[in-house]
């Protein structure tokens, strides 16, 4: 990671700012998954299948970077999170299939056509070779300041997409009529639909944004974190981002900041060890807080009444 | 007697047609790579129905399906689902291999079955939490338990590599990272000398074994439980219509407290064909992914414990002629973990496609007949709609 690498060439940074900066770098793909969560649970869809999402987007966002450059790769990333968001859509929407059935059978699907496309392109099931990233922004002002310097200067863009996206999201849902509309097909889609509104067209469309991001999730970590594709980089984020977005009660600003908690852990994870405790357990760390989160926010937080239900018209 | 064929032809269409079409998007993947579907698909059947290790071969590879097909089955049947039949085997087969390396100097008649009640009771510690948090805490057991999962691979490359490792391995090439070798007492024995005894002269190098018959009599044990004993019966009301379930007294809770770590016990068993046969020893590289693959399993079986033999045998010989396409074909093995998500996504569509049918037939003949007969039993898979 370049900010972590100047750092070693010995620019004077608080270990703290450093610290957060990794941070937040690590919240990043978890908060674009977490938002697209967001929007498919709000429209009335449990979308498990998140992870596989992020690994498709991973994989061809790595293969796209890798011939067409960094921009495309990204974009491409986001459609191919999009074609599972659709397999997905059409096997529980329409077909109105148990949602969590299908999400696991997306994250299966994800995994076994990666591997094959991975032998196929690049001759290898694993790893893609290095792949370009984007050019890396700075913050004017802020980065002349040297205890914000890591949090402000050398900057993969698509954090601070990620991060305007967040008032982005919540005014969409709350101030647009789409907004409105999604929310009405999660909380009542008898009624939606009684009110004339394509109740099915809702759920696809919170699904498919579900699916775009969760792949640019994935595209981030293959092209801006590690320029390339590695099998097992989601590393389960999809579902840890998952747990963010009920930790953040379905809101964009509460999944911001639990993101922004798992990311810290996912850091400290990475670059602490503790005496006496196996490094395998601070490895964990991630893993052990979605646990404790969702048996502590769970009773307070309320899902979208009809979240995970498939709408049906009666007489059909 | 006519409508129970009806029934039948109708439960086995889902299932059937599902695996039609998973073909059919098998070969446009082949395509994809440029394959013929044809002649791979040939050199599949051919090379595992012409040869007697490959029989041999689907059975050992059904074996630990079948476990985890039935302990993911349970746990749909009450209503979860137990994504963390993964950890927990891997729990499971830490504890069989612990009993198996530590505890020494009992007879084998006393060591392999307390080996497997150590495998057991991995698979239901490992499963205690989630729905200890599910039932206590609302917690959903879907995300726990991929949690647990995760925290178990940690768990395992502990204790396999930082504290149990095996450190007289000899001074060939580097140490591997796995543990002391299980004592002959725990090993189960492999099925040769039986089928060479009645005459079927399977290869030596195939590790069919003793655990196929304990898979084959756990399906039996759950399909009784399930279907003829008051705690089954409460068990699938609670899986069908939990309000319902509740208003008619059942304490449901308690019901999935139960059918969980009763689905755990059955994945601490998944594993144990491998480690107490096959390797001897537990290996940080010892096989993975049957929890995953026990999910498909489940789903194709309608989670019907004989079906679940029946979809164990077929996914053992995906595997195997997934080594047989890759060797001689030239398709890599992968194409199989793919038609294993595309079996699961068609046969949970096309069940709940002809549940609809045939609920719409059957609402349009109550509507002829005032003397309407109970509804056929078409619920789809998973937790039911």
């Amino acid at each position: 990671m370049h900010p972590d690498l100047i750092l070693a060439a010995g620019v004077s940074s608080p270990a703290i700012a450093d610290a957060v900066a990794s941070a937040i770098r690590l919240t990043t793909p978890l908060l674009l998954t977490a938002l697209g969560a967001v929007f498919t649970e709000r429209g009335g869809v449990v979308n498990i299948g998140l992870e596989g999402m992020m690994i498709f987007g991973a994989f061809w966002s790595a293969w796209g970077a890798y011939t067409y450059g960094p921009l495309a790769g990204l974009a491409i990333g986001a459609v191919a999170g999009a074609i599972m968001a659709l397999v997905h859509a059409i096997v529980s929407v329409t077909f109105r299939v148990d949602q969590i059935v299908s999400g696991v059978a997306i994250n299966t699907l994800a995994y076994g056509l990666v591997r094959v496309a991975s032998q196929a392109l690049f001759h290898s099931a694993t790893t893609s070779p290095s792949v370009p990233s984007l050019p890396r922004i700075d913050v004017p002002v802020l980065d002349q300041i040297p205890a914000l310097q890591p949090l402000m200067a050398n900057l993969s863009p698509l954090i601070v997409f990620a991060f305007v996206l967040v008032p982005v999201s919540w005014w969409v849902l709350n101030r647009t009529v789409f907004g409105l509309r999604l929310r009405s097909v999660g909380e009542n889609p008898l009624a939606a639909d009684t009110l004339g509104i394509n109740v099915v067209l809702m759920r696809y469309s919170g699904v498919l944004i579900s699916g775009l991001l969760a792949g640019l999730a994935g595209g981030y970590l293959a092209v801006e974190q590690t320029s390339m594709y590695v099998e097992g980089m989601t590393a389960g984020r999809g579902f840890v981002a998952l747990a963010a977005m009920i930790f953040g009660n379905w809101t964009p600003v509460g999944a911001m900041f639990a993101s922004l908690l798992f990311g810290l852990a996912d850091s400290l994870s990475i670059r602490v060890t503790i005496p006496h405790v196996p490094y395998q357990f601070v490895n964990s760390l991630p893993y052990i807080l979605t646990i404790v989160v969702l048996a502590g926010a769970v009773g307070h937080a309320r899902a979208p009444a009809a979240d995970g239900v498939p709408y049906e018209r009666s007489g059909e | 007697m006519k409508r129970r064929w009806v029934s039948l032809g109708l439960s086995l269409l889902g299932p059937v047609s599902a695996l039609l079409i998973s073909a059919i998007l098998g070969a446009f993947v082949m395509l994809a790579i440029g394959k013929n579907p044809l002649q791979v698909y040939a050199v599949m059947i051919s090379y595992n129905l012409g040869q007697l290790d490959s029989i041999g071969s689907i059975f050992y590879r059904a074996t630990p399906l079948i476990f985890s097909g039935l302990a993911v089955a349970i746990g749909f049947k009450a209503g979860l689902f137990n994504i963390g039949v993964e950890g927990q085997y891997y729990l499971g087969a830490f504890f069989a291999s612990w009993a198996g390396v530590y505890i020494k100097g009992l007879p084998a008649y006393i060591h392999l079955p307390l080996v497997i009640l150590f495998g057991i009771a991995g698979g239901v510690i490992w499963a205690w939490l989630p729905i200890y948090l599910k039932v206590k805490r609302g917690a959903h057991e879907v995300i726990t338990t991929i949690m647990m999962n995760s925290i178990a691979s940690a768990v395992m490359l502990y204790f396999i590599h930082d504290v149990f490792m095996d450190q007289n391995q000899g001074t060939l090439g580097a140490p591997r990272v796995r543990m002391p070798p299980i004592q002959p007492t725990a090993r189960m024995p492999t099925m040769l000398g039986f089928l060479h005894a009645i005459g079927i002269d399977m290869p030596n190098y195939v590790a069919i074994n003793w655990f196929l018959v304990l898979a084959i009599l756990a399906a039996v044990a759950v399909y009784y439980l399930l279907w003829r004993t008051p705690f089954g019966y409460e068990l699938r009301a609670v899986g069908q219509n939990p309000q319902a379930a509740e208003a008619a007294g059942i304490n449901t809770k308690n019901i999935q407290y139960q059918a969980f770590l009763l689905s755990g016990a059955i994945a601490g068993l998944v594993g144990l064909s491998d480690v107490l046969t096959y390797f001897g020893y537990l290996d940080i590289d010892f096989p993975k992914g049957y929890g995953f693959s026990g999910i498909a399993v489940a789903l194709l079986a309608n989670n019907n414990p004989f079906g679940i033999i029946l979809s164990s045998l077929l996914f053992g010989f995906l595997e195997r002629g997934g080594l047989g396409i890759q060797a001689l074909a030239g398709v890599p093995r992968e194409v199989t973990t793919i038609l294993e998500g595309v079996v699961i996504l068609t046969v949970v569509t096309v069940t709940a496609i002809i549940g609809r049918r045939v609920r719409a037939y059957e609402r349009h003949m109550a509507a002829l007949a005032t003397a309407a007969e109970p509804p056929i039993d078409t619920q789809a898979p998973g937790r039911g709609q």
